[in-house]
């Protein structure tokens, strides 16, 4: 499988219907997405299953921790261990996200967002090149969702971001939900976010859905459907990014399968719609 | 060494716990870091409820894999495994990137203050070790050639499947009920289970007699199988016990049977 050959939407892959999928003839997902933390380190059923999925589907890896924003140097082990799961599997490209994950020794096991500054997107940006060059394939990096920006904001969200995929020539892996989730708990534009990023680095959508907490505040929790709100903002982003493949990430409160397909269904005719809407403009000059 | 602020997001999720309208406990929080003028004016401005929110999702993604893995120790402690998990999480923190081996991270760092906690019942140690083994072995990986199998020979060691153990107990927990509710004291007595994964990829416990597990503590150990079995029935030297000679074929048999034996090792390195 080639970067270019991955289209149409995926589906991350959970432990909760994996027999369901290896039992299934053939089923319409284009992709299915794994976090590699989950099966590194370990033998038994889990790699076996995914071995046997990664004959009949495309996988792609996205890894939670790296942690991309840390001033510690990267975990050769990790890198080793992770470069063997991404060949085992045959991603064309591992993703991880803009944050913090580790400090030290400790391991946060969360998505800890970084003060958005020019210096942490420059070592952010370094340590996307060590990793690229320790994987051998592409990298991309995932816009998070934060809640609270830690320490006085040097520059704005999507200049940070730009600033970290320029300078270390890497691929957007764009979290269409994060954005809207953002835009609902920080009062901004999400189309007008979207835009100022670099559109042409997008190899990748993710959606997913969200929990409104007592308090107002939106929690990305990937324990709900993904909001139509969100897939009129995917379908918009598509029609600018082009058919960059996307993925539907459900990790809480996780339904039958049947349920997930019917919400693949829903965002491929987003998908199909945005292409449409692509092709018009050319077609009418013709 | 991590930045001021990582440190202080390290300390927030993980260090002494302060409302967000404590001024004082805040300030106090950014000091420890040694969070830079400009940063902690920020903070200070913004206020720290919503940073707050990331304690409450690194602790419960942390609790979430612990009763996954060790439900009943938990439901069983109650309140006193909140102030331990709560110490752990203060005074060390979880090291590893696999969630799933924060349990054995968590044991390790409890086990040793619970056995002079009057709180925790002396067979606590023995559940929590109990629930844990399971997904140590559903989830320890596979040696290349375990396919590989000769015939055994009282001059060479025995070779295992990687995803098995042998578990030793004071207390009689592998028969309490799974339900989280119980709270049935389990019998006392000395334990012993060989816990494996079978070719299925499911885990299997085989309650062991106590020469049984002399001798495949031994056998795991890496001695060779005349050693283990003399070494075992206290049997220095003649002939070995012709009893105890064909249990231990017919306990290796069934091991084998069930996947979890792999046949002779190379003697090299026997002991």
């Amino acid at each position: 499988m080639t970067a270019r050959s991955l289209s149409g939407v995926g589906l991350g892959l959970r432990w909760e219907f994996l027999e369901e999928v290896l039992e299934a003839d053939a089923l319409p997902v284009a992709f299915f997405e794994v976090c590699p933390e989950n099966y590194m380190r370990r033998g038994g059923y889990y790699p076996s299953a995914l071995a046997r999925i990664a004959e009949r589907y495309p996988v792609v890896t996205h890894g939670l921790t790296m942690s991309l924003g840390s001033s510690d140097p990267l975990d050769p082990v990790y890198l080793a261990e992770l470069r063997t799961e991404t060949l085992r599997v045959g991603t064309p490209w591992h993703s991880d996200h803009l944050c913090l994950t580790t400090v030290g020794k400790q391991v946060l096991h969360e998505l800890v967002p970084l003060k958005q500054s020019t210096a942490n997107a420059r070592r952010a940006a370094e340590r996307v090149c060590v990793a690229r060059d320790a994987l051998g394939i592409p990298m991309l990096v995932e816009n998070i969702t934060w809640y609270a920006h830690p320490g006085r904001r040097e520059i704005p969200e999507a200049d940070f971001i730009t600033e970290v995929l320029e300078r270390a020539d890497a691929g957007l892996l764009l979290d269409v939900n994060n954005v809207w989730v953002n835009a609902q708990n920080h009062g901004f534009d999400p189309r007008e976010f979207i835009g100022s990023l670099p559109l042409s680095r997008v190899k990748q959508i993710h959606v997913a859905g969200h929990t409104r907490t007592a308090s107002g505040l939106i929690l990305d929790t990937h324990g709900a459907p993904v909001v139509d709100p969100v897939i009129e903002l995917l379908e918009w982003t598509l029609a600018l990014t082009g058919p960059v493949p996307v993925l539907l990430e459900r990790d809480n409160a996780v339904p039958e399968l049947g349920e997930l397909l019917a919400e693949v269904a829903l965002l491929a005719a987003a998908y199909e719609r945005a292409q449409r809407k692509r092709e018009a403009p050319l077609a009418r000059s013709a | 060494m991590p930045a001021a602020l990582e440190r202080a997001m390290a300390d927030l999720v993980f260090g002494p716990a302060f409302e967000p309208h404590d001024q004082a406990a805040v300030e106090a929080w950014l000091a420890r870091a040694e969070v830079e003028a400009d940063d902690r004016k920020a903070i200070l401005d913004d206020g720290v409820e919503r940073l707050l929110v990331y304690r409450a999702l690194v602790r419960g993604t942390l609790r979430g894999a612990l009763e996954c893995a060790i439900p009943r120790t938990m439901a069983r402690l109650g309140p006193v495994f909140d102030e331990y998990f709560d110490r752990f999480l203060r005074e060390r923190g979880p090291e590893s990137r696999y969630l799933r081996l924060v349990t054995r991270e968590y044991l390790d760092f409890v086990e040793p203050s619970w056995k002079s906690d009057a709180r925790v019942p002396s067979y606590m140690k023995d559940l929590a070790e109990h629930e844990a083994v399971q997904i140590e072995i559903a989830s320890r990986s596979a040696r290349p050639d375990e396919q590989e199998s000769a015939e055994l020979d009282l001059d060479r060691p025995v070779a295992f499947i990687e995803a098995a153990r042998l578990m030793r107990y004071g207390h009689a927990v592998h028969l309490l009920p799974d339900d989280t509710l119980d709270r049935t004291p389990p019998e006392a007595g000395p334990t012993a289970l060989f816990v494996y994964r079978n070719p299925e990829h499911e885990v299997r416990y085989l309650e062991l007699s106590p020469l049984a597990a002399d001798i495949l503590e031994r056998l795991l150990a890496g001695h060779a199988l005349g050693a283990a079995l003399r070494g075992a029935s206290g049997r220095t030297e003649g002939p070995l016990d012709p009893d105890v000679l064909s249990g231990t074929t017919q306990l290796l048999f069934d091991l084998a049977e069930r996947g979890a034996l792999l046949g002779a090792a190379p003697s090299e390195g026997a002991r």
